[in-house]
């Protein structure tokens, strides 16, 4: 028996090396085996280039000369030194993996028979490694379709669920990328005319997205490859893609993608399976953001109506909640706030058989307004408890505000002081309307003497006095009831008003203030309440 | 955001434990690639692959990983995850990785599970 046949098993054991090896080792294996095990000791081995008809030069003897690729049947001519013995094939029925070329001491000829059933044995191990090979990557597809079924899906259940938009352009960025395997990406939403940057993965060429590849995706509503103008979105770029996000009546926003990967390491251009897969996703995207845009537009309401209700919270805590009983004073008070809240204010105090009463509006509205009207109540109630008079208490109240509050905030404000027994009313106007004081068929107008509260932190308020005779009647109010308006514009207005207090000028002060209540209503009719109204009338007893 | 991926390798007397940080590509995953058969070819038989500064990996970053699995196998080692976001860990149970590789919801457990 020949040394070959005994060695055959080993022989056949370290091809089957192929099988767990990986590709680029399968010429260096074979060779090894085919030297080792034979007499002959010098070689080189071609494999089949799966991509053309040439065979590659996989492996080499030491000493062999070998070119790096044989065309076709040239073997016989190829310019191998030493010149082969022995020319084996790998080769299956069907298909022709490669040859093992051999010089050295010819062996016989049972030997040769054996060198061609290990070459054919070489084959098919060679097929069943491509096989494998081929069925790995079959399964790694067919997983990757499935994920990016999935992954769509997700995207839709995930993106929708997501209703902070800066969360949602983060998954939205992540999701895109690993579904088309690009390096960089960017999110751009439509700021105007043009579509600013939000979200991106790398850098961008510009904060805005070119006006050409805008115009061109807008136009086509669809995804669009640009290799012509890749550098366009991403600096240094080779392949760009982008697709519109379509809103219900125009495109919301771009989604732009930069060089596809390639397994061997390069970057190219976007396939056609990858724009329908990233026009999927621009569909899903563009519900996404919608719903998220909804939410912020309903949480910002919510927010909003949060602080109204807070404010007029505030706002009714501190207006009185009954109207004091003052001996030879009769009271009346209406207040009717507008459903945006305002800064109306009303307040009494008594001393010494005096009330005071004060009405003052807070410039600007809601939770800023109400804030203030609170800031405002606490000083003026403080500064009455400490027993100073009304150019002293408004001198005080302006310091106050003008440092606490800012620059645009002031409160327009009318306090006046009854003495029932002096028959006198003093009074401090900053800024007010004026109050109407009515003695029999006379009606004067107290009118403003200084600037409103917070303007000027240096203004100084003086008190006023004028004579108030028994069955005398004041009357305080805020803009809102002679400015009150009708549907078609027109305000109530003070001729309107001191027609009705000539009118009234020997009623009650609960009748006075019905009356003014119900010419107001009768004139406003169906419109919407403007402004808060706010009015106090006081009569003396005659 | 970061493009490149970035790789932290803390030996242990058992094994090894590789942080990573970026996007898992075409270039993040053969750096992985290159620190994980450093490890092996130094003798770590045990890879824990602690993903928690990852949020984005490509289906070449994912046939990159599976190579490295495979090849640990093939030496009798074990390779594990740990950290990966709710995305990643869905994708990796759809590309088969979950099948030869565990995944653990934090470093703790894993490195306790492993013996490292």
């Amino acid at each position: 028996m020949s040394p070959l046949v005994h060695q055959f098993a080993e022989f056949l054991h370290d091809l089957q090396q192929l099988e767990r090896a990986a590709l680029p080792s399968h010429g260096s294996l074979i060779l090894d085996a085919f030297t080792k095990h034979t007499p002959y000791d010098v070689g080189a081995v071609y494999l089949r280039d799966a991509r053309g008809p040439e065979m590659r030069l996989a492996a080499k003897s030491r000493l062999c000369v070998a070119p790096e690729i044989l065309d076709g049947d040239s073997l016989d001519s190829a310019p191998l030194d030493p010149k082969p013995r022995h020319i084996i094939p790998m080769r299956t029925a069907r298909e022709d993996f490669g040859v093992i070329a051999l010089s050295g001491d010819i062996s016989s000829d049972e030997d040769l028979r054996m060198l061609h059933a290990a070459g054919t044995f070489a084959a098919s191990l060679l097929n069943t490694h491509r096989l494998a090979q081929e069925m790995r990557e079959g399964d790694f597809q067919l997983k990757y379709r499935l994920w990016e079924l999935e992954s769509l899906y997700d995207i839709g259940l995930s993106i929708a669920g997501t209703l902070n938009i800066d969360a949602l352009a983060d998954e939205i960025l992540f999701r895109m990328i690993s579904l088309i395997n690009a390096r960089r990406a960017a999110l751009f939403l439509r700021d105007g005319d043009k579509f600013r940057v939000y979200r991106s993965f790398g850098d961008t060429r510009s904060d805005f997205l070119d006006d050409e590849i805008t115009d061109r995706v807008v136009a086509a509503g669809e995804a669009l490859t640009f290799e012509d103008a890749s550098e366009c979105i991403f600096p240094g770029c080779i392949a760009t893609v982008a697709v519109p996000i379509k809103g219900n009546n125009a495109v919301i926003g771009v989604l732009a993608a930069g060089d596809r990967e390639t397994r061997e390491g390069d970057v190219g251009a976007f396939e056609a399976n990858e724009l329908r897969l990233l026009s999927l996703f621009a569909n899903q995207v563009a519900i996404a953001l919608e719903n998220a845009r909804l939410h912020k537009e309903a949480l910002e309401k919510q927010a909003m109506q949060r602080e109204l209700d807070l404010a007029a919270t505030i706002q009714s805590d501190i207006l009185p909640k009954s109207i004091p009983v003052v001996e030879g004073i009769e009271l009346a008070a209406l207040s009717r706030p507008a459903k945006q809240v305002g800064g109306d204010y009303h307040a009494f105090f008594q001393r010494e058989g005096t009330l005071t009463t004060v009405v003052a509006d807070v410039a600007g509205k809601s939770m800023p307004a109400a804030l203030l009207v609170s800031a405002f109540h606490a000083a003026i109630q403080l500064l009455f408890a400490e027993g100073r008079e009304l150019g002293d208490i408004a001198t005080e109240l302006n310091r106050h505000i003008h440092s606490w509050s800012a620059e645009n905030k002031f409160i327009t404000m009318i306090v006046v002081t009854i003495d029932p027994e002096a028959e006198t009313i003093q009074f401090v106007n900053a800024g007010h309307n004026p109050c109407y004081v009515i003695t029999g068929d006379h009606i004067e107008q107290l009118r403003s003497h200084g600037l409103p509260i917070g303007i000027l932190g240096a203004s100084k308020y003086m008190t006023q006095t004028r004579p108030f005779p028994a069955g005398s009647t004041v009357v305080l109010y805020s803009d809102g009831i002679c400015e009150a308006e009708n549907a078609a514009g027109d305000e109530w207005g003070n001729e309107a008003f001191e027609q009705l207090l000539a009118r009234h000028a020997n009623s009650s002060a609960s009748e006075v203030r019905d009356a003014i209540a119900e010419a107001v209503d009768a004139f406003v009719a169906d419109a919407p309440q403007k402004d808060d109204e706010t009015l106090v009338v006081a009569r003396t007893a005659s | 955001m970061t493009e490149e991926l970035k790789v932290a390798v803390d030996r242990k007397a058992s094994g090894a434990v590789l942080y990573t940080k970026g996007y898992i590509n075409n270039v993040g995953g053969e750096e992985i690639a290159s620190r994980a058969y450093e490890l092996m070819d130094d003798g770590v038989r045990t890879l824990l692959l602690n993903l928690r500064d990852t949020k984005i990996v490509n289906s070449i970053g994912i046939s990159i990983l599976i190579e490295i699995i495979e090849k640990m196998i093939d030496k009798g080692g074990k390779i594990a995850f740990c950290c990966l976001t709710p995305v990643i860990h869905k994708t990796f149970q759809i590309m088969g990785l979950a099948n030869y590789a565990a995944i653990f919801d934090n470093e703790e457990s894993a490195m306790k599970e492993l013996g490292l």
